[in-house]
């Protein structure tokens, strides 16, 4: 059994484009997603800006189920894993339908379902909700309408982990065909903007009024966004044989749970070094063999200043050498799609040799003192890449992607 | 309304939302030092005040209550009607 | 299977029948149901009045006097079966500090009541006074969360959700974890708690029984007079561990978790023929990770909830995984019993099944009386029956795709 998995597929949907092609340029180029919130009027909140997904026409993607019966997360996640699958090449058709599988994360599952029903309640209009309210919003719905699109009648897996889901969603698609139970698996994430979300975020007064700025040092706070991130993932040997074009291989991930409070990390960073330092054993990586880190890096002041911190007790003076760029600085955070968007991005940057920005990055806060690529994407040779996340709930989970002898 | 309601409104919020039982909460207790209450505790307290007396703090004045004395002064200002 | 043997040491269990795996499997042997008319909230304007409550749920009774206000209910199960878990597998609080113990949880919903509170409050009285501390809440992975907060328990932590089968796959994912060596004690299992918004949601769907009689008469696995699932509630909890640790630490093995298996069935249920096939194909797979075959499997817990489709495409999917040898097959369905409660149900199976494996003693499904024709388990029977269980199977079937099915083998004597 083959435990090299390799990356052959990226479907992104996101606040500054759809398609891989499209987002990765504009990404490079520091453009931003974050304007009005024009989901839901926001006249009554102190906040008013978020990132979503633009122009989305779910037909485009959604063929043989209908588009009209399914939440905008579950399109979201469809649109991804078709874009997906056919950069990666794949005939669906050739798939052993058994051994084809779907494992996503979420923060909200289908909250617009939710929010449908609590106007029904609180308009005492109840009877509006029908027999749809079952099928459409329990959050493992989203893996299910991919994997009912697409005829795949594998592994079928939701693990909602928040904030940290896309990178918990991967590291079990891995696992899964790792262990032999699946020749291919669709990895990623899906969250639609969600006024449940918005509403919380900016309740905690944790949502910037206009941009996102990670690690400066007049960080505001995080920009609510939506989205979906989608990969492909192969066994090499098989990836080898069709010639497809290998992004990079999955090297390993490690997981950890701060157990100390739901929305505020542990406030020495342990439980996100605690991740990480399991990352780089279960890939034998050394820390100086890291070329590059996506940052969780939503912008709020407490995150990015624990995220340094982990990185520098882990990685020692290495720190100092690997540049950490955080892309919600442009995409906002598009929550249980955020770090496998990320992931996609490490992929990318894997694969190109190219590392994007974090933008809006104008004052350096002493705090905050490594590298992060300010404002302008960088070229170097990027062999692995760690990509971090972190989750109310204390759910942390940081992963290694890498070219390793796949260069070979 | 007087100091001493609205004062015996914001314990009752805080009795409701810790489990602390009433008459062990000092009328001038700081939430972090005497009552060990985290920032998440802390806000729930001052929003949970809002919306008894249907006033509305704003973001830089929430971050500033550390105490029972706090959020009674903040309550007592917004309830306050500006002079003409 | 491969990798190393994961033995279970412990479970906690908090239910309408009871709160420990003996309580409930004697509760089930008696044919106890916990269906009844539902007080935790208003049925009036809906078609079923019934479901498995927990009444006068208190969960001071197993985590002490503390504040349990950044708890909801969903939370506060979990929370109080992972003390049970953790008591009854003997892992003191000192303990951990030199071992970590995780959590992998199964919950369909968490709390779509905390969600649905926070949400039409804001909308009510204006989003700046939406209850910072319900937000924490509304996050799937809340209940996983706030557990390991209350337990410190700082390794995996993981929440899947995949509806009905979302307890037997923490179960399968936790198990998983342990073979390749990533964690050495995990709790696993799942939760959901009864409350109006997904009680709605069932209801309007047309799934739940519809009974006006006395509580009790439904619903009814495999019976032809089914016509409906009754939902309940609860949590359930299985302390995993890698057989070289539990030994070390001179643990009572419960168990052993030798295979699992995992498939989808895209037709959600709308197709018969895709439908069986899912449902063969979980159990198959199960089969082949635990090397068994179909002759050693001695017993079946099913998942049938009294759906009137569900609980025929169980039948038959079995039947085909076992090549057609099911006739004496002794076979029990206990949400006849407990309710259909989603999230915990996968794992409250294993929990009575481990008790089945040490007593010897299969609960029957209450008011079984006719079946189909070719009916393929004729030892599915409405009283108890004398097993002798080496391996068990469970399945958990959900109403729209998904489909997990485990093998336990009895703890060496």
């Amino acid at each position: 059994m083959d435990r090299r998995i390799v990356i052959t597929g990226i479907g992104v949907v996101t606040p500054i484009g759809i398609g891989c092609e499209q987002f990765w340029t504009n990404l490079l180029e520091g453009r931003s997603g974050i304007a009005p919130v024009k989901t839901f009027d926001t006249s009554a909140y102190n906040v008013h800006r978020g990132a979503e997904v633009k122009e989305f026409d779910a037909e485009e993607y959604v063929l043989n189920l209908d588009a009209a019966h399914l939440g905008r997360a579950s399109q979201f996640a469809i649109a991804a894993a078709r874009l997906a699958l056919a950069d990666a090449g794949v005939e669906i058709g050739s798939l052993d339908r058994k051994r084809a599988g779907v494992s996503m994360g979420t923060t909200s599952g289908e909250p617009r379902e939710v929010e449908r029903f609590d106007d029904a309640y609180v308009s005492k209009n109840l009877d509006r909700i029908g027999p749809e309210f079952i099928q459409l919003y329990p959050c493992h719905v989203i893996a299910a309408h991919v994997a009912s699109e697409l005829n795949f009648a594998g592994v079928n897996t939701m693990i909602p982990t928040a904030c940290a889901a896309g990178n918990y969603a991967i590291a079990h698609a891995l696992d899964v065909m790792r262990a032999g139970r699946a020749d291919l698996m669709l990895a990623g994430g899906s969250d639609a903007f969600s006024r449940i979300t918005f509403t919380g975020f900016a309740r905690l007064g944790a949502v910037a009024p206009e941009i996102c700025q990670p690690f400066d040092r007049f960080r505001k706070g995080m920009i609510p966004g939506e989205g979906a991130g989608v990969l492909v993932l192969e066994p090499f040997d098989r990836a080898r044989r069709r010639g497809a074009r290998i992004y990079a291989e999955v090297g390993g991930y490690g997981l950890s749970c701060d157990a100390h409070h739901m929305t505020a990390a542990h406030p020495e960073g342990a439980g996100a070094e605690r991740a990480m330092r399991h990352a780089l054993a279960d890939s034998c990586t050394n820390p100086e063999d890291v070329s590059y880190i996506s940052a969780h890096g939503t912008g709020t002041p407490t995150n990015d200043r624990l995220e340094t911190i982990a990185v520098k007790r882990l990685f020692k003076d290495e720190a100092y050498r690997i540049p950490i760029s955080s892309i919600k600085s442009m995409i906002g955070h598009t929550m249980g799609a955020a770090s496998a968007i990320e992931a996609a991005v490490c992929a990318l940057a894997v694969f190109s040799n190219r590392v994007p920005p974090t933008m809006n990055l104008n004052e350096p806060d002493p705090e905050c003192d490594l590298d992060y690529v300010a404002n302008t994407a960088r070229e170097l040779p990027v062999n692995v890449a760690m990509n971090n996340a972190y989750a109310f709930g204390g759910n942390n989970a940081s992963l290694i992607l890498r070219k390793g002898e796949l260069l070979n | 309304m007087s100091t001493d309601e609205i004062r015996a409104n914001v314990k009752r919020s805080i009795a409701k939302i810790t489990s602390i039982s009433f008459d062990e909460i000092p009328d001038h207790a700081s939430y972090k030092d005497d009552l060990q209450l985290d920032s998440l505790t802390i806000l729930e307290i001052a929003v949970d005040a809002e919306y008894q007396f249907q006033v509305k703090l704003s973001d830089d004045d929430l971050g500033e209550i550390r105490t029972v004395d706090d959020t009674v002064r903040m309550v007592q200002q917004y309830l306050t009607p500006v002079a003409a | 299977m491969i990798g190393n043997r994961v033995v279970i040491t412990g479970a906690g269990v908090v239910s309408p029948l009871g709160d420990s795996p003996a309580h409930l499997h004697d509760s089930l042997c008696r044919g106890i149901s916990a269906i009844k008319p539902i007080k935790l909230f208003s049925t009036a304007g809906l078609g079923c009045p019934l479901g498995g409550e927990i009444s006068d749920f208190d969960a001071t009774k197993y985590l002490g006097q503390r504040n349990l206000r950044p708890l909801d209910r969903t939370s506060r199960l979990v929370a109080s079966a992972a003390q049970l878990a953790l008591d009854n597998a003997g892992w003191s609080i000192e303990m951990r500090n030199d071992q970590e113990v995780g959590l992998v949880l199964g919950t369909m919903f968490c709390s779509v009541h905390t969600i649905s509170e926070f949400d039409r409050r804001a909308l009510e009285a204006g989003p700046a006074y939406a209850s910072p501390m319900d937000f924490s809440n509304t996050v799937i992975n809340a209940a996983a969360g706030q557990t390991a907060i209350v337990h410190n328990l700082r390794e995996v932590n993981t929440t899947i959700s995949t509806g009905v089968t979302s307890g037997l796959e923490a179960i399968s994912y936790a198990t998983e974890l342990i073979r390749s060596g990533r964690a050495r004690a995990l709790l696993a299992g799942g939760a959901d708690e009864l409350c109006f918004e997904s009680f709605y949601g069932f209801d309007r769907a047309g799934l739940l029984c519809r009974s006006d009689n006395s509580a009790g008469d439904f619903p009814i696995p495999f019976d032809r007079r089914r016509n409906g699932s009754a939902l309940g509630e609860g949590a359930a909890l299985l302390m995993l561990e890698d057989v070289a640790l539990a030994r070390a630490r001179g643990a009572k093995i419960l168990g052993e978790v030798v295979g699992h298996g995992s498939s989808y069935d895209c037709s959600r249920g709308r197709e018969s023929g895709q439908s069986i096939d899912a449902i063969d194909s979980a159990v198959r797979q199960a089969m082949n990770d635990a090397f068994l075959l179909p002759h050693e499997i001695d017993c079946l817990s099913a998942s049938a909830n009294g759906s009137q489709t569900g609980d025929r495409h169980e039948a038959e999917g079995v039947r085909a995984a076992l090549n057609g040898q099911t006739h004496k097959l002794p076979v029990t369905a206990i949400k006849s019993m407990l309710g259909e409660t989603l999230g915990a149900s996968g794992p409250m199976q294993a929990v009575a099944l481990l008790e089945t494996m040490c007593h010897g003693v299969l609960p029957g499904i209450p008011q079984l009386d006719e079946v189909e024709q070719d009916f393929p388990f004729e030892m599915a029977r409405s009283e108890n029956q004398e097993v002798d269980v080496v391996n068990g199977l469970i399945n958990s079937i959900g109403f729209d795709g998904h489909c997990c099915s485990l093998i336990l083998s009895r703890a060496e004597a």
